[in-house]
């Protein structure tokens, strides 16, 4: 038995890369029901703002993320767009450094559930497209410079139409016609906490990938953050919420099998060590 | 010369954003109400700022450019690499700078082949292989040697399993205090909360220090 778990010490690899494979591929084949679990504290939070938003105010999303992390960002901005969709809230929708790609990202996205739900582009939802911001100091001065004077700043959307000409964004001007503020990339930059929450006092809340969520839990206890979405699990739980499972959830099942496989791999290879040893001492 | 003029440039820069940041936006009624006079300049010195970055910014493909069309003229070793590089470059810019919007045209078929079809499958290939190696260094390097990394891995496992549904299927039928989404939000709530928050701390301290530095030009290599 002991020389049989020694063998695992020694698993050539290309049989864990083919069961990781098939752990992950086989929850989108067969779907597997699981419970939803109840919403964190951190989504119930930023449900909870979108709901709290009065008819006058507008929800501003940074949505900064390309394929790295589309895995886990891409249903994090679909929930809350279909969220805000149906309570008929208008958002504006920007990409603040990070990455070039963000705009067209967030676009395939957006459009087609605004489109579904009636959403006019320039009226209810616009795109304002990518701003230069390669370091944190820029990113913090030019967040800044958003929320004192947007038109300034991004002088024309996305599409290169005049942002003057948009009707929702001549009732956009500064951050005190936002009410909120959700950033999403791969790890949200934390000048959003002290440039907007600091400053005016404008709620902010973040979606994240699931390793980088560390970092904002302490904001999260501090009220600095009003909500953070964590990967497919926060994009799962807050498609329960709004009641309408799709990418997260569906996303949130292969994930499962993935990070069971890590532990599973992490658990053969320390049995295969221990037997490895335990035959060798025993050898004469 | 060139530096005492980068360091000027920096120290009102520093100064002016400062300043403007740290002055209320409208006077006390006592000091006459007077506005902020540097905010009006705010948009126009962001803007210089993100002028400046985008020239940055630049640099990255010119310098790759330089390089790879050296390696291509003279036949270096890697002259293939570079006439791809360099190909890619050009249909890339061409099919962003020119396509029209909504209309059809060989220019956006260009573009979204480029953009979805091999760019968005290079990027969820590369990133769809980390799955791998993480399984991978899962079972050669991560070992139970000591007590600490015994803890680490057990906190590991919780955490990897509280935040998927699969963790809740398992633990259902406990208590929820003992469930392994509760558990993982004491994990993340607490004990994390409080290293990140001395970790932040520390950090904070240096970047405003190392900031400060930079401002009045006693960084290595301002002076």
């Amino acid at each position: 038995m002991v020389q049989w778990l020694a063998r695992l010490h020694e698993l050539n690899p290309r049989w864990l890369y083919l069961a990781t494979g098939l752990l992950m591929i086989v929850p989108f084949v067969i779907l597997i029901p699981m419970p939803a679990g109840t919403p964190s504290r951190a989504t119930q939070g930023l449900y909870d703002a979108i709901e709290s938003c009065p008819p006058d105010k507008v929800v501003w999303i940074d949505s900064s993320w390309d394929q790295g992390s589309r895995a886990e960002n891409e249903a994090q901005l679909g929930c809350v767009v279909r969220h805000l969709c149906r309570r008929h809230v208008r958002f504006v929708v920007t990409s603040v450094g990070i990455t070039p790609f963000g705009p067209e990202f967030a676009e395939r996205t957006i459009r087609p559930i605004a489109e579904e739900a009636g959403y006019v582009y320039g009226r209810d939802w616009v795109n304002t497209g990518f701003v230069q911001a390669p370091t944190s100091t820029s990113l913090a001065l030019v967040i800044n410079g958003l929320a004192r004077d947007f038109h300034s700043i991004r002088p024309a959307d996305v599409h290169g139409t005049p942002i003057g000409d948009l009707a929702l964004m001549q009732k956009v001007r500064t951050i005190r016609d936002i009410h909120l503020i959700y950033a999403i990339t791969y790890s949200p930059a934390q000048e959003w906490i002290s440039f907007i929450k600091g400053q005016f006092g404008t709620p902010v809340a973040f979606g994240c990938m699931s390793i980088m969520a560390p970092s904002y839990y302490a904001f999260l206890d501090s009220g600095q953050l009003c909500g953070v979405l964590v990967g497919n699990r926060g994009a799962a739980q807050y498609e329960a919420l709004i009641g309408r499972p799709s990418l997260g959830t569906r996303l949130s099942m292969a994930q499962s099998f993935g990070n069971a496989a890590i532990i599973l791999a992490a658990l053969v290879g320390n049995l295969g060590l221990w037997a490895a040893r335990r035959a060798r001492s025993k050898a004469p | 010369m060139t530096r005492r003029i980068v360091w000027t440039i920096t120290f009102i820069g520093g100064l002016f954003f400062l300043l403007e940041f740290l002055l209320p936006e409208q006077a006390p009624e006592w000091l006459g109400g007077i506005k902020n006079p540097l905010t009006p300049y705010l948009g126009g010195v962001t803007n210089f700022l993100v002028v400046v970055a985008t020239m940055a910014f630049l640099l990255g493909p010119f310098i790759l450019l330089r390089s790879h069309v050296g390696n291509l003229v003279r036949r270096r070793q890697g002259w293939l690499e570079g006439l791809v590089f360099v190909v890619f470059l050009a249909a890339s810019l061409l099919a962003a700078a020119l396509r029209e919007e909504q209309v059809r045209s060989v220019l956006s078929v260009l573009y979204d082949a480029l953009f979805f079809g091999v760019l968005m499958a290079f990027f969820a290939s590369s990133m769809a292989l980390l799955a791998f190696y993480l399984v991978s260094a899962a079972h050669r390097a991560f070992r139970v040697s000591s007590l600490e990394a015994g803890l680490m891995m057990a906190a590991a496992a919780i955490v990897l399993l509280g935040q998927v549904p699969l963790g809740d299927w398992l633990t259902q039928g406990l208590p929820k205090s003992l469930q392994l989404a509760s558990v993982t939000q004491w994990i993340l709530g607490v004990p994390n909360t409080a290293v990140q928050r001395a970790v932040m701390i520390g950090a904070c301290g240096g970047a405003f220090v190392a900031g400060f530095r930079q401002w009045l030009g006693l960084g290595k290599g301002a002076s």
